[in-house]
């Protein structure tokens, strides 16, 4: 009792054990797939960062470099116009035109200079305000030039572009050159930032890549150690199963010796003991009989005592042969076997024929007896499930093997499904002697038992 | 007249006492040995040559059908009485085959013992009543089951002659004298019996008869 409780305690343990350290290993895979959509996410999330980014850096330098240039070419430009404009005399349309391409350039050049600034952050801005200042100036310095009469522009207007307008001029230049130089550095710096922002994506991908190996090494460890344990585990039950197994056939086979063994013993105890003590008494009453009696008193006494003992004589050799019948001892086999054939056969009406060959009188006892018994629970079959009318016995003994049958006319049964009827008992007996046990049958067209008993040379 | 000598062959001492006390109060016979195993019956057979055996089946070292086999063996002209407590063809088959010419029954044997030694002491064979009372009975059951025609119509009335004299222990020639034929005649006839009865030796030949009631 506390035994079976300790063993259960300690399967249910183990069992506790085991859910805990699945649920742990399904656990880590969770994980370990978490972490590498993870991963995943990341990169692809990155990459793309990186390749917007790196696009945006490119275009706003050429954006750039695109309105530096523009500035340069309005510089050249409004120079020309103001030469034009400088020569050209009495011809105010001419003028008029040249003043509105030089303002039409003009605002041409401050819108781009405007647009790329408000494009700009707000720490880039600043060369690019140094330039459009400049620019503004320059224009500046170009207004009183359209207020000058024909008369003045002959006298200071060449002193004028060429003096103070061209000094602005190469200021101009030179800034645009400082702004490309800076245009440059920035470009460098966002590409050194994206270099940064890269490598710190190669780190982080690293460390979780590493982390997912390690994981996936601790798990693949950890699941090989669950799995040997579950194999071994497994072993173990089986060969726990097998080993009860065995027990059980040992059992079982001294069990069936046993009971043969005491039905023989309360057989010959019935038969020889009590049957012969009884016929005794039987004899000793006919002798008593026959002494002379004038009034019959102790005759008719006598008659009752006969009667009782014979009585008894029956029932107790009845009982006996039902235990076990002494012609198996006496006899041998077939003789049992021919009497349990006619026996059943009185009982139930049941034709049943016994047909036998070679089979010698002194066969083991072990053998002997797995047999009688077989037939007896196949003819019992027969007449009571089978509801047979006729049976056959067969025994047969060929070199060093013993053939038995059993075969009747019922309406037999599903042989792969219908266990029971005692055929596990018979087959359990048949295999103790290494035998084989094979039972024919199918609805409707009886049942055939075949036993193959192995005997030892003689 | 000459005493009948009449050995006793049974492991119980109480069974033994209770049919020699019986058996000693007849005049004309005269117990003149116990034995509790089949081996001494057999040596006190050839030892004291009694006329008559009485044997009980289930005895130690040697049972009771052996050691008739082993007397008939010895054509010792000794008669064997089998003593059982079954009342089964299997018993009364085998005892006859092994050369028993009685078959009494233990819970008859009081009754029917005397008669018995008398009759096997003639050569003829005696069967305890309720024996062939079974014999008969099963008969009939098996031939009704069976639905067969009875194998005893098939004889002649000469042939029922001649089975009821060999089942009775006759020889050929004592036949062939009782019926003033020739025992080549008589042989012929036995082998016709055999055959439509499809029986295959004396002992079978017996137990027909004692099962269709023509001894007992």
């Amino acid at each position: 009792m506390s035994e079976t409780h300790i063993a259960d305690s300690v399967t249910s343990g183990a069992r506790e054990t085991r859910l805990g350290a699945r649920t742990a290993l399904i656990a880590g895979f969770g994980a370990l797939l978490v972490l590498m959509a993870i991963i995943c996410i990341d990169s692809l999330h990155t990459l793309a960062a990186f390749a917007a980014n790196n696009t945006e850096i490119r275009q706003d330098f050429i954006y750039r470099e695109q309105t530096l240039s523009q500035t340069r070419t309005a510089l050249y430009d409004s120079a020309d116009v103001m030469r034009d404009y400088i020569f050209v005399e009495s011809q105010p349309d001419l003028q008029k035109t040249l003043e509105a391409e030089l303002q039409s350039i003009r605002e041409q050049t401050s819108a781009s200079l405007e647009a790329c600034i408000q494009r700009l952050p707000t720490g880039q801005r600043e060369p690019f305000e140094n330039l459009e200042r400049e620019m503004n100036r320059y224009w500046a310095m170009l207004d009183p030039i359209f207020t000058l009469s024909d008369k003045e522009k002959r006298e200071k207007g060449g002193f004028l572009l060429q003096n103070e307008v061209l000094q602005q001029h190469l200021r101009i230049l030179a800034i645009t050159k400082d702004v490309t130089a800076i245009n440059g550095d920035d470009l460098r710096q966002a590409e050194q930032k994206t270099e940064q922002v890269f490598g710190e994506f190669r780190r982080r991908l690293l460390i979780a890549g590493t982390i997912a190996l390690g994981l996936g090494v601790v798990l693949a460890v950890a699941t090989v150690v669950y799995v040997r344990g579950l194999e071994r585990s497994v072993e173990e039950k089986y060969e726990q199963s097998v080993a009860a197994r065995n027990e059980l056939h040992k059992l079982s086979k001294r069990l069936v010796d046993t009971e043969e063994r005491e039905r023989r013993a309360i057989s010959r105890e019935l038969h020889d003991q009590v049957g012969q003590s009884l016929s005794a008494l039987l004899v000793d009453v006919e002798g008593l009989a026959s002494l002379p009696d004038e009034q019959g008193r102790f005759r008719r006494g006598l008659q009752n005592i006969k009667a009782l003992a014979e009585t008894s004589v029956n029932e107790v050799r009845n009982m006996a042969l039902l235990l076990r019948p002494s012609m198996l001892d006496d006899l041998g086999l077939v003789a049992a076997v021919e009497w349990q054939a006619r026996e059943v056969s009185k009982r139930t009406g049941m034709l049943v024929d016994t047909v036998e060959e070679n089979v010698p009188d002194d066969l083991p006892e072990d053998q002997k007896t797995c047999v009688y018994r077989v037939v007896q629970e196949a003819l019992n079959n027969c007449a009571k499930h089978a509801q047979a009318k006729h049976a056959r016995v067969s025994l047969k003994r060929v070199p060093n093997h013993l053939k038995v049958t059993i075969e009747d006319d019922g309406k037999g049964f599903d042989a792969s499904r219908v266990r029971g009827l005692g055929l596990v008992g018979m087959n359990e007996r048949v295999s103790q002697l290494g035998g084989t046990l094979k039972v024919g049958s199918e609805l409707g067209r009886g049942t055939r038992i075949s036993v193959d008993l192995p005997l030892a040379s003689v | 007249m000459k005493k009948l000598r009449v050995l006793l062959a049974d492991d119980h001492v109480v069974m033994r006492t209770g049919l020699r006390a019986l058996l000693e109060r007849q005049a004309n016979l005269e117990v003149v040995g116990e034995t509790e195993n089949g081996r001494e019956t057999v040596e006190r057979v050839e030892a004291l040559k009694p006329d008559v055996v009485v044997m009980d089946v289930g005895m130690p070292i040697l049972n009771g059908i052996e050691a008739t086999k082993q007397i008939a063996g010895e054509k010792l002209n000794t008669a064997v009485i089998i003593l059982s407590m079954h009342a089964d063809e299997s018993y009364v088959m085998r005892a006859l085959k092994a050369g028993a010419r009685g078959y009494l029954l233990k819970d008859s044997a009081a009754t029917d013992l005397i008669n018995a030694i008398q009759a096997v002491s003639q050569n003829k064979s005696f069967f305890s009543p309720k024996v062939s009372h079974i014999l008969a009975e099963d008969y009939v059951r098996v031939l009704k089951q069976k639905g067969e025609v009875d194998t005893y119509e098939l004889l002649t009335d000469r042939e029922r002659e001649i089975l009821q004299l060999l089942a009775e222990g006759k020889a050929n020639k004592e036949v062939a004298s009782l019926l003033n034929i020739s025992p080549y005649t008589v042989e012929t006839h036995r082998k016709h019996i055999l055959e439509k009865l499809n029986l295959h030796n004396p002992a079978e030949l017996i137990l027909y008869a004692v099962r269709k009631g023509i001894i007992r």
